[in-house]
């Protein structure tokens, strides 16, 4: 594949799979500097990883393993960001309609998410994005038996914390 | 408040609404522009080759001077002791480099992120080991620079002898600052990783996280 074909290819497949980016970056970080470096560095991840992209998945599956690992590894990291990776002017991922987040139920969500870690963050992430434990297990680098039990044991601990906090 | 799968249709809708809402700024995903980009990783990659080459620099330099100096035992044996400092510390730098290029995010989340968090550990290491071995060389340190660049042979000066034991107290004054002040360092990140590597909170959370690692990826029934 020619340079142009294959940025062309790039171009319209993270296109096509921006929400993943969005709903990414907004589970991993809170502030909004943050949340456009760490598009960006998913971005240039994705691009540098993009030749050995070999089609046995599916591009939003692989993109979740990059978009995920990039987030994880970003949100650990301890020191300083150099900031603007691609650029200092301009967004990369913009919001038309700010209020697209802003409804009390995608609020309680994004405050569940918010409290889980890292890992269990990505699992929740996964599974509300309809993909198969298949799917899930194959991103995450476990089986489908324990994606299972992960989903079944989260299911468990919701309906606990919900019971607790009920008012009598 | 409601459960998991009725979270999932919240989602849903929310993913629907997403679909008009978000705009890519097509610019920044061309070619030029992103080849021209470092990623995290690529920038601490840069970073470590160069202070290798000058890792390996000061080892040829001081080879050179051990050479010129081989008759007088206490000038070759301080440029003995502080080149293999440097030549562990260059050992340590390229380890650091071909960990890196190891990393590939397209693998499993598992899999990789205790890649990373072994790069971390070994980083804390070498920061660990590197300020504590400074210290330790900080006398032939002092013995061959001063006779390389001032021609001064310092060996029997009193005062270097009794830095040595300063540098040496130093030690857990260090610590102690590194324990008591390192979180309130955050205006300083570089200098607040420094003294969290040396109060062992970064290895306890990158050892932390490594058994949160080794527990999700075990099947529980």
């Amino acid at each position: 594949m020619t340079m142009l074909l294959q940025q062309q290819a790039f171009q319209t497949l993270v296109d096509q799979h921006k929400k993943i980016l969005y709903k990414v970056c907004n589970s991993y970080c809170r502030n909004r500097e943050d949340r456009e470096d760490l598009a960006q560095e998913i971005v240039v991840q994705l691009w540098r990883s993009f030749g050995s992209f070999d089609e046995r998945a599916r591009f939003s599956t692989w993109m979740y393993r990059i978009a995920l690992n990039v987030a994880i590894s970003f949100c650990r990291r301890e020191s300083t960001r150099t900031r603007y990776i691609l650029s200092d002017e301009g967004q990369l991922l913009n919001a038309i309609d700010e209020n697209v987040q802003q409804s009390d139920e995608i609020q309680a969500l994004h405050q569940f998410v918010a409290l889980l870690d890292p890992l269990d963050k990505a699992l929740v992430l996964l599974y509300l994005d309809g993909n198969s434990y298949q799917e899930i297990a194959y991103v995450l680098g476990i089986s489908e038996t324990n994606v299972a039990t992960k989903i079944s044991r989260m299911k468990q601990r919701m309906r606990q914390e919900l019971s607790g906090s009920a008012p009598a | 408040m409601f459960d998991l799968d009725e979270m999932k249709e919240v989602w849903t809708a929310y993913d629907k609404k997403l679909d008009q809402n978000i705009r890519l700024t097509q610019e920044l995903l061309s070619s030029a522009t992103l080849n021209k980009a470092r990623s995290g990783s690529q920038r601490m990659a840069l970073l470590l080759i160069l202070e290798s080459v000058l890792w390996f620099a000061i080892v040829g330099s001081l080879g050179s001077f051990i050479c010129r100096h081989i008759g007088t035992l206490r000038l070759s044996l301080s440029g003995i002791a502080l080149d293999l400092y440097a030549i562990a510390m260059f050992a340590a730098t390229v380890r650091q480099i071909v960990a890196i290029r190891q990393i590939e995010y397209g693998r499993p989340i598992a899999a990789i992120q205790k890649q990373i968090e072994m790069l971390r550990v070994l980083r804390i290491r070498i920061t660990q080991w590197g300020l504590l071995g400074g210290t330790i060389v900080w006398a032939p340190f002092v013995i061959v620079t001063g006779k390389a660049f001032l021609g001064l042979d310092v060996v029997n000066a009193p005062w270097l002898w009794s830095n040595v034991v300063l540098a040496l107290c130093l030690i857990p004054l260090t610590l102690w600052l590194s324990k008591t002040f390192g979180e309130s360092m955050g205006r300083f990140p570089f200098i607040q990783r420094v003294m969290n590597d040396l109060a062992g909170r970064n290895l306890n959370a990158a050892a932390a996280f490594l058994s949160r690692l080794s527990q999700f990826e075990v099947d529980v029934q």
